[in-house]
């Protein structure tokens, strides 16, 4: 009787270590791949360096682009800020956008700034240099790319991911937008991430 | 620019047989605006669609503005999340058909503006079909998406 038990029990015992061990695996791989890291960074502003974590108690909402881009940059630009004025005033001082060039040769932050008050939803506009943004650009699962062409007189193009990177009030990365999300949309993702009022105490 | 202009529609003027509509007559631009952009942007974009009525397809192939040093016709591709815009030689208009030119596809990109586009400003554009045929365009800039206080930006379609 005891042996047939204690047999059960060493099976039992390693198929649930087996479990385990394979959805710890699974777990690490997807982490890697699937999800990037997102975190801190310092950037360059018209008035100095920025930091994300300048903004804690903030939710982030940060966008790759330059201003030579004259269609998909200023659409995404467009539904961010139209999202960010629905909202209450209240709501609004918890929302910072920040609109980072990847084209630091052509867009300077004094430039940049100017691009981003147009859009009238209190946008800061970040560049460095390449080094610093390609760090950047790579932790938040961005891309970005120069491309000479020849065929038009710009020089070159700057081919990139347009997603919007919501990051929360302690500086991490929860979700990213994708291009062409209306406004209404937007603010549907950010409501859970805010304090109400009605929350505080 | 504009004497070359001048020597094309001549040209096409008196090269054309009578008998042959040229493709700029046949080619009707629907809803064309040009976008607003922040101050400081160096590049714009025109939108608007081409509808063919004639009986032969035809393309668009070049195109000028009076607001910007460039004007060139541009598409864009998405690739796995990634946005690229490139020059295209030409936009093609089929026969008994339309094309959209709009957000997110072919575009009038407008590069160096000569100065910033206001909403209620007006860009004159001059379009060159396939037959060397031009057509002159008047687009109202509006706002982008999001920025007009009316909640109707230019998201509406033509169709």
């Amino acid at each position: 009787m005891r042996k047939p038990v204690l047999a059960l029990i060493v099976v039992i015992a390693a198929a649930v270590a087996a479990g385990l061990f394979a959805r710890q695996k699974f777990h690490a791989g997807s982490t890697l791949t699937a999800r990037p890291t997102g975190g801190d960074f310092t950037l360059q502003s018209s008035r100095g360096p920025v930091s994300l974590h300048d903004f804690r108690g903030k939710v982030v909402l940060l966008y790759f682009g330059y201003t030579y881009c004259p269609d998909i940059c200023p659409t995404s630009l467009g539904n961010l800020s139209a999202a960010w004025r629905m909202l209450p005033p209240d709501l609004r001082d918890q929302v910072q956008i920040l609109f980072v060039s990847v084209d630091p040769k052509r867009d300077t932050p004094e430039r940049l700034q100017q691009y981003a008050d147009f859009f009238n939803a209190r946008i800061i506009g970040l560049t460095a240099d390449k080094a610093t943004l390609d760090d950047v650009v790579r932790r938040y699962g961005a891309v970005y790319r120069i491309v000479p062409v020849k065929e038009s007189r710009v020089g070159y193009l700057v081919d990139h991911s347009a997603f919007t990177y919501v990051i929360d009030r302690n500086g991490r990365l929860i979700t990213q937008i994708p291009h062409g999300t209306p406004p209404k949309e937007i603010v549907r993702t950010l409501m859970p991430l805010l304090t109400h009022k009605e929350d505080t105490p | 620019m504009k004497k070359t202009l001048a020597a094309l529609a001549l040209s096409a003027a008196t090269c054309l047989p009578a008998a042959w509509a040229a493709d700029a007559d046949q080619v009707q631009v629907i809803a064309p605006y040009a976008r607003a952009v922040p101050p400081t942007a160096p590049a714009s974009a025109a939108f608007m669609t081409l509808r063919n009525r004639g009986d032969h397809a035809t393309a668009l192939i070049a195109a000028d503005s009076d607001v910007a040093e460039i004007t060139e016709l541009h598409t864009h591709a998405h690739e796995n999340g990634m946005m690229m815009m490139r020059p295209v030689a030409r936009i093609p208009v089929p026969a008994k058909g339309e094309t959209q030119l709009k957000p997110g596809g072919y575009h009038i990109m407008l590069i160096r503006l000569k100065h910033p586009l206001k909403p209620g400003d007006k860009v004159h554009l001059t379009l060159r079909f396939a037959d060397g045929s031009t057509k002159a365009v008047t687009a109202p800039v509006r706002p982008i998406n999001g920025m007009s206080h009316m909640h109707h930006g230019n998201m509406h379609h033509a169709h």
